[in-house]
């Protein structure tokens, strides 16, 4: 039974995935369905990291004792200013461990 | 030399894909163990993460399934929780749909949250070279995301609970690091901000779909503002979309 259960879990998470990518599907995107879309990946992405800084055990944290706040501001600055993944990381990660440690 | 080449693209797609696949290690470790704890045999807690493949989706079916849960609401909720998936199919319709059966199927399997993410590049996924690199960076995904179950499976009931030490903040600021070069144009600002406030105060209030509404609430307004603003406050960088992927 829970075998099945799974067979089906597997079919609804892999159709999300590639039900619009499938070339049969009758869907045409005009101009402004794709301008729209054309903020999908900042929209998306911003709405997946923003909980995790703001957001612990269920109640927003806005204190400046708050690491994640902090290092994220760090990681923001750095990101603007380098462009570099790893430097962001690097830079953010160590002032995240710094004050999770200090505080 | 073409091998050569090949080789470093693939390289470069694991090395970028590298931050993330270390960040879910907690997450893969619970799911494993969590899956053997509520009574999963090694066979369906593996299948978990070898064809279920999902984080959250994941956990939340385990529990629910342990729970005795009716079918129907398992499905539906793994349904919401998955629903994210469908706006990247759409945004990455016209550059997927048209390739080769096995490319689509692959990458179509493969795309994550972490895979969306390395796919912002005007020209990701076009010409034969970037698809190696979605493979290598999406596949790299898959098989740390089953270790790290497997590892849970195997060993969970040793090992302490690590979702507390704050790996999440790594996954944060690779989203971070993603996202914010992006930023070439006021409307993807204004979409940036729009999202990120909508997404926390939809979480606050604990919505299934907090993700799915914050991101078309922010989507709509970098469409809105692009429309509106004066031209000259908008310039035409918007397909310039996030992510290093390949320069």
């Amino acid at each position: 039974m829970t075998l099945l259960t799974i067979l089906l879990l597997a079919v609804i998470t892999f159709t999300s995935r590639y039900l619009f990518i499938h070339p049969k599907m009758p869907i045409r995107l005009n101009a402004k369905m794709r301008e729209l879309l054309s903020f999908s990946a900042p929209a998306v992405l911003t709405a997946i990291w923003v909980p995790i800084i703001f957001i612990q055990e269920d109640k927003l944290n806005l204190s400046l004792a708050n690491p994640y706040l902090v290092a994220a501001t760090a990681a923001v600055l750095v990101a603007g200013k380098t462009q570099s993944i790893y430097l962001t990381l690097i830079i953010s990660l160590v002032v995240f461990v710094a004050l999770r440690t200090l505080l | 030399m073409k091998r050569n080449l090949k080789q470093k693209i693939a390289i470069k797609g694991l090395l970028d894909m590298m931050p993330l696949n270390l960040a879910v290690l907690p997450w893969g470790i619970l799911c494993g163990s969590l899956a053997i704890q509520r009574d999963f045999s090694v066979l369906e807690a593996l299948l978990m993460p070898l064809v279920v493949f999902a984080g959250s989706a994941q956990l939340v079916a385990t529990e629910l399934v342990a729970n005795n849960a009716p079918l129907a609401t398992i499905l539906f909720t793994t349904f919401i929780i998955s629903s994210r998936h469908f706006l990247y199919g759409l945004a990455l319709r016209e550059k997927l749909s048209v390739l080769p059966h096995r490319w689509r199927l692959s990458i179509g399997f493969l795309l994550t949250d972490e895979l969306f993410a390395l796919s912002g590049h005007r020209k990701a996924f076009i010409g034969h070279y970037r698809l190696i690199y979605a493979l290598s960076s999406g596949g790299s995904f898959y098989l740390s995301w089953l270790l790290w179950n497997i590892i849970g499976i195997f060993a969970g009931s040793y090992l302490p609970d690590l979702t507390s030490l704050g790996l999440d903040f790594a996954i944060a600021v690779t989203f971070i690091a993603l996202v914010i070069p992006s930023i070439s144009t006021l409307p993807i600002f204004i979409a940036v901000v729009v999202s990120g406030i909508f997404s926390v105060i939809f979480k606050l209030l604990g919505w299934q779909l907090d993700l799915v509404f914050a991101s078309l609430i922010g989507m709509f307004a970098g469409f809105v503002s692009a429309r509106l603003l004066p031209r000259k406050l908008v310039n035409n960088e918007q397909t310039k979309v996030s992510g290093e992927g390949i320069k």
